[in-house]
């Protein structure tokens, strides 16, 4: 039998394209996990997802999704204790809600093998907030591994299992965006024996426990470990000097920020100076950081964020009575993504070096040409129940793009597909900061501002995640306040992760054990509680209205299925029929002779299957519903009021011709 | 060392990142030493900017690829640094356009997806002319057709797009792999067949 499916079947000698985080769920595979869980977040969803989806081929590994981060790092911490390596991946803000149990993980110590993969995220294309998690480690004492590519993600992964044993620390391994969504060849290693991968759990109280002195004991003893283990990485293979010639300057980087620097030397021509390469960014042992200093007098550390390591060497350097200069922030910058732009420009300012021309004049060119582009943001998919839901309560609360109405509520938002509704053209949101803050916030400002009705939004993966004692608190506390639940069935920002609300997985196998959320949110001691479809907007719009006039805390849960995941079980249930939209049959059309471009569909709901395209007799410019991509939601059909969109039945291939060329709006 | 750098762009699904893979495993199996390339997925479903970076490396010796400062490659293209830029959306191929240099070739999506902005009435959608006029100011080497009318015209479907602007990449710039090793991958893929015969459509154009 050929090797199908490289990810678990793969040894020594093969190759394969894959995923940054592909390839650290590989390393933790070659390490023999026997557990792997997370709540899921972007970037680092795969991680765990690739796990999950083979586990039926992986014998003793057990897998979970689990509600939040703060549970599924503890679980990591059960199975390790009971003597089960374990891997749990989360975001960057999931340390936020993982650090109370981080913060003991290094009191207690681990048995077998820890990792806590964190997928960060500078620049925030994928995030409330761009927090650089390395900080935590001064308090927390978890060291940090960071690896620069794909080959170092699965090594290090598979590395750190040992460390963690040797030293008894859970290690937090560390990769931005653009290593866990980086694709590139990995060379795979041997993979263990996983016959004998079981539990026994063996009491172990003098580590376990912590209460009063024994809390202290604990504290005393991690701190002499991460001394043995600052002696270990003086010498270790992760951390790396790349003596220079006789140059005096010296180069310190980490991670994919390293990949950056080397390749910006190579671009600029610079071959000679000493760069210290840090696999380990925390701890950083005094002995290896010395070794680098000599025979330098002008050092400089590329990085991102605030400077998690100059912060360290600098203190360092101070300890030692390091004589020469060191530089890191002043050349590169503390926000944003650093990119490998901002590295070439950096050195270049820092050498003082000439920038290439190629690259100087793309710089400049692309600046004058950057604010001639229209901005282009993203927005809910075609037929999403989400645009139904902020369409819904738009019209419920009186807002209007096309006559430039203000809403007078507060919208509290929160994080998910639907935070989308913050940007143009619903503008749905006046605050969002991390999960479950919405219904936290409002029912703060419905209690000190009466003249405001207060609407907080939320997902139901968030809501479950740490929503529910929110809502308990709300009711105990008498707030006023229309909390809206859109729940559509899956974690769908994330990738589609299961929730307790997921009925029909997307092969159409039933869910074992569904939640009635109604019946929950009642429970709460919710008395005013309905569940509707937003997609039938009107009346789900007139619900919005009668829920605002009455007293209290009202729930509104907005339940229909996230469109994607329904599309994708049609093509899978239906193969034949290669799919929904795309076959033709009854498709809904916007007859020109009707309408009068009042803009209901198209800017008010702005579904993005309703296009604009030109009439190439009169040259006037006319919408139209673009029968590949319209998922035959309905609403635009149900808002119309004028009665210009219909039903028809079609054949996308002679609609096509018919028209023409004149899919481009201008050619 | 000799690189090649390829940036695709486009909306999210679009089919950027599938471009992006079969670029990649194809060079696995041609006889070609390093490839990378960094993917950004965020907002990907949801009409938003993508791009994906293919970057082939070549090594001249076995010592240059034990060379610790060269053997180590970032996962984007620096401004400037791309041999080929695709776009499947024709604004956001002068998104794209920073990658761009006086010998890159550009191959270009004709059919536009407006954005909520130029929906909204607050600004205009370029004129496909301004765009061919701003990238003229960088490179000489244009290529645009109507990927979409293409597709609907060949499988009554919007999906094989992306692949025949692959095609039609290797019919217009001299990329450093075979032609069937992409055959082979795409061979040994989902929807096989129309793949194959929407990359050969490519090449024809
Ligand atoms: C603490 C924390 N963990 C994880 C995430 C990543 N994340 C962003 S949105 C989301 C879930 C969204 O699911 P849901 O609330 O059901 O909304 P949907 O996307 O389905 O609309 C998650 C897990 C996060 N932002 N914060
Ligand atoms: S993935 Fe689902 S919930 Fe998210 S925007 Fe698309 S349809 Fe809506
Ligand atoms: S029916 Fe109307 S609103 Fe629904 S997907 Fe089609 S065009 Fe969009």
């Amino acid at each position: 039998m050929g090797k199908s499916n490289l990810f678990i079947n793969g040894t020594k000698g093969d190759k394969a394209i894959v995923l940054g985080n592909e390839a650290i769920a590989r390393g933790a595979l070659e390490a023999g996990i026997g557990y792997a869980s997370m709540y899921p977040g972007t970037p680092a969803s795969e991680i765990i997802a690739v796990l999950d989806k083979n586990k039926r081929n992986i014998e003793n590994l057990y897998t979970e999704f689990s509600l939040n981060e703060h549970i599924s790092l503890h679980g990591a911490i059960g199975a390790s204790w009971s003597g089960v390596r374990s891997l749990c991946a989360m975001k960057n803000v999931g340390l936020n809600v993982a650090s109370e149990p981080a913060q003991f993980l290094s009191y207690t110590g681990i048995k077998a093998g820890l990792v806590l993969a964190i997928g960060s995220d500078p620049g925030a294309p994928s995030s409330s907030n761009e927090q650089d998690d390395r900080w935590y480690s001064l308090h927390t004492y978890m060291p940090i591994m960071e690896p620069s590519n794909i080959q170092e993600a699965k090594d290090f992964t598979k590395d750190a299992f040992d460390v963690s044993e040797k030293f008894s620390f859970g290690i937090v391994l560390m990769a931005p965006s653009r290593l866990c969504h980086n694709a590139g060849a990995l060379y795979f290693g041997d993979l263990r024996d996983r016959a004998d991968i079981k539990g026994d759990f063996k009491k172990d109280p003098e580590n376990y426990l912590n209460l009063f002195n024994m809390a202290v004991r604990n504290h005393t003893k991690y701190l002499e470990r991460n001394e043995l283990l600052k002696k270990y990485l003086i010498e270790s293979k992760f951390n790396k000097i790349i003596n220079g010639s006789s140059s005096k300057i010296g180069f310190i980087s980490s991670g994919v920020i390293y990949a950056h620097l080397i390749e910006s030397l190579d671009i600029l021509g610079i071959y000679e100076h000493k760069i210290l390469k840090l696999g380990f960014t925390f701890p950083l042992p005094n002995e290896l950081i010395g070794r680098f200093f000599e025979g330098l007098d002008k050092v400089v550390i590329v990085e991102e964020a605030e400077g998690f390591l100059e912060f360290q060497i600098k203190k360092i350097a101070y300890e030692l009575g390091f004589k020469g200069e060191i530089y890191g922030k002043d050349f590169f910058r503390q926000t944003g993504e650093l990119t490998i732009d901002d590295v070439i420009s950096g050195v270049s300012r820092f050498l003082e070096k000439p920038l290439p021309v190629f690259f100087d004049s793309a710089v400049k060119t692309n600046k004058e040409l950057r604010d001639k582009l229209p901005q282009r943001s993203g927005t809910f998919c075609i037929g999403c129940p989400h645009r139904a839901t902020f369409y819904s309560i738009l019209k419920a609360v009186g807002f209007s793009n096309t006559k430039g109405k203000e809403r007078d509520v507060v919208i509290a938002g929160d994080i998910g597909c639907y935070t989308l509704g913050l940007l143009p053209p619903y503008n749905a949101m006046d605050f969002l900061t991390c999960m479950n803050a919405g219904l936290g916030i409002g029912q703060a400002i419905s209690i000190f501002d009466k003249k405001k009705k207060v609407i907080a939004l939320v997902g139901d993966s968030t809501f479950y995640h740490s929503g529910i004692p929110v809502l308990l608190n709300a009711v105990q506390n008498g707030a006023d306040i229309l909390y809206i639940i859109l729940d559509n069935s899956w974690t769908a920002m994330t990738g589609h992760q299961k929730t307790p609300s997921t009925q029909k997985d997307i092969d159409g196998k039933s869910s074992p054990n569904v939640l009635n959320l109604k019946d929950l949110v009642k429970s709460l001691g919710v008395s005013y509680v309905k569940s509707l479809d937003p997609n039938s907007v009107k009346r789900f719009a007139s619900q919005i209205k009668s829920a605002l006039k009455e007293p209290g805390v009202k729930v509104l849960i907005a339940k229909r299925e996230c469109i994607l995941q329904e599309v994708r079980r049609n093509k899978i249930l239906n193969k034949n029929g290669a799919g929904f939209a795309e076959t033709g049959g009854s498709l809904y059309e916007i007859q020109k002779s009707r309408c009068v471009k009042c803009n209901e569909c198209f800017v008010e709901l702005a579904c993005p299957a309703i296009i604009l395209k030109k009439d190439e007799e009169t040259d006037n410019d006319y919408y139209y519903i673009d029968t590949a991509s319209c998922v035959k939601c309905g609403v635009c059909y149900e808002i119309c009021p004028n009665s210009a969109i219909r039903k028809v039945e079609f054949d996308l291939k002679t609609e096509f011709k018919l028209s023409g060329k004149s899919l481009a709006v201008t050619l | 060392m000799k690189k090649f750098n390829i940036a695709i762009v486009g909306l999210g699904g679009q089919g950027i990142i599938t471009m992006g893979t079969v670029m990649k495993n194809a060079a696995l199996s041609s006889d070609l030493q390093d490839v990378s390339g960094s993917e950004r997925r965020g907002g990907a479903q949801r009409e938003g900017y993508v791009e994906t970076f293919v970057k082939y490396i070549f090594y001249e010796n076995e010592s240059e690829m034990k060379d610790p400062r060269k053997s180590m490659h970032s996962p984007m293209i620096e401004s400037g640094g791309t041999d080929a830029l695709i776009s499947l959306e024709p604004l956001e191929t002068l998104r794209g356009a920073c990658y761009l240099n006086k010998n890159s070739i550009v191959i270009f999506n004709k059919t536009p997806h407006i954005p909520i902005s130029v929906r909204m009435g607050q600004t205009s959608y370029p004129e496909i002319s301004f765009i061919v006029s701003e990238l003229r100011r960088i490179t000489e080497n244009i290529f645009f057709y109507d990927f979409d009318a293409i597709s609907i015209e060949n499988f009554n479907s919007l999906t094989q797009k992306n692949i025949i602007a692959l095609g039609a990449l290797f019919a217009k710039a001299d990329i450093p792999i075979d032609v069937t090793a992409i055959e082979n991958i795409l061979r040994t893929g989902k929807g096989a067949e129309n793949n194959l015969k929407a990359f050969k459509l490519g090449l024809k154009l």
